[in-house]
C-alpha cells in the first residue's frame, strides 16, 4: 500500500512492515499503526511514521547504541497487548526531541521506550517505574562506529 | 467531579474490577493502594503528564536530514 506523509511525500509501505501500537503513543491515541523508515543504514536513527496522521513521525533510535548501561524490566502484564512474548523478539527504542536550531542538543526520552514484539509487530510505549530522565541528552557517549548492541530487557511476572 | 471522604483502610470501587484503598495518611501526604486488572495501567498523573509532553515536543521535529554516524562525531565535537 502506498502511505502518505507530510514529510516524506508518498511511501511504499508492504502490509507485513506494519507496526501496530493498539494504545497509541502517549498524546496521540488516534494513531495505532505505523512504519519505521529504516533505509539508511549508516544512520543510527529511524522514523516512526504514523499511517493514520500523514503529519505524525517521530525519530527513534536504539537507547543502547548512546547509553549501552540502559537496563530496563517490563512486567508481563504490561505488555499483555503485545501478544505471547518471547524475551529474544522484543526490541525496543526511544523517541528522540531534536530542535531544529541545533540538533546537537537532541535529547531522548528513556523513561518512556516503545517495545516492539518483533514476531507479532505489536507494540506499546511504556512509561518505566525507574526514574529514568525523559530528556537524556545523546550525544555525549557517542561511539565513533555502531556497537553491537546487547540485550537491555529483562521481563518478571509481575510488578505488583 | 465526585468528591468522597475515606478513612485509613476504608476504599471506593471504580466499575466492576477497580478498587482504590487509602492505607495511610502522614504528614500531607496520603499512601493509596489500587488494585486493577493488569491492562489497566496506573500511573502517577505528573509521570503521565511528563510523557505526553515530551511525545509532543519529538512529534514537531522537522524532516531534517538525520545525521549518519560519521557526522555525529563533528555535532559531539561542535557541542564541547
Amino acid at each position: 500500500m502506498i502511505i502518505h506523509t507530510t514529510r516524506f511525500g508518498d511511501i511504499e509501505c508492504p502490509e507485513e512492515k506494519i507496526v501496530k501500537i493498539p494504545s497509541g503513543i502517549i498524546g496521540f491515541p488516534a494513531s495505532t499503526r505505523y512504519l519505521i523508515l529504516d533505509h539508511d543504514r549508516d544512520v543510527p536513527f529511524k522514523w516512526l511514521q504514523s499511517l493514520d496522521q500523514e503529519e505524525l513521525a517521530f525519530v527513534i533510535v536504539d537507547p543502547v547504541w548512546f547509553k549501552p548501561d540502559y537496563r530496563v524490566t517490563i512486567a508481563l502484564d504490561e505488555i499483555v497487548e503485545l501478544g505471547p512474548v518471547d524475551e529474544r523478539e522484543l526490541v525496543m527504542f526511544v523517541i528522540l526531541t531534536i530542535p531544529s536550531d541545533d540538533p546537537s542538543c537532541m535529547t531522548a526520552n528513556l523513561r518512556g521506550p516503545v517495545v516492539v514484539n518483533a514476531e507479532t509487530r505489536m507494540a506499546k510505549q511504556l512509561i518505566l517505574r525507574d526514574d529514568f530522565p525523559t530528556r537524556a541528552p545523546v550525544l555525549h557517549g557517542v561511539p565513533a562506529r555502531p556497537v553491537t548492541v546487547g540485550h537491555s530487557i529483562s521481563l518478571v511476572e509481575c510488578h505488583r | 467531579m465526585l468528591v468522597l471522604t475515606r478513612k485509613i483502610t476504608e476504599g471506593i470501587t471504580i466499575g466492576p474490577n477497580i478498587r482504590v484503598i487509602v492505607l495511610e495518611i502522614k504528614g500531607g501526604q496520603v499512601r493509596l493502594g489500587i488494585e486493577a486488572p493488569h491492562a489497566v495501567q496506573v500511573h502517577r498523573d505528573e509521570v503521565y503528564a511528563r510523557i505526553l509532553e515530551e511525545n509532543q515536543q519529538a512529534a514537531r521535529t522537522d524532516a531534517v536530514r538525520l545525521p549518519p554516524f560519521t557526522q555525529l562525531q563533528d555535532l559531539v565535537k561542535k557541542k564541547a
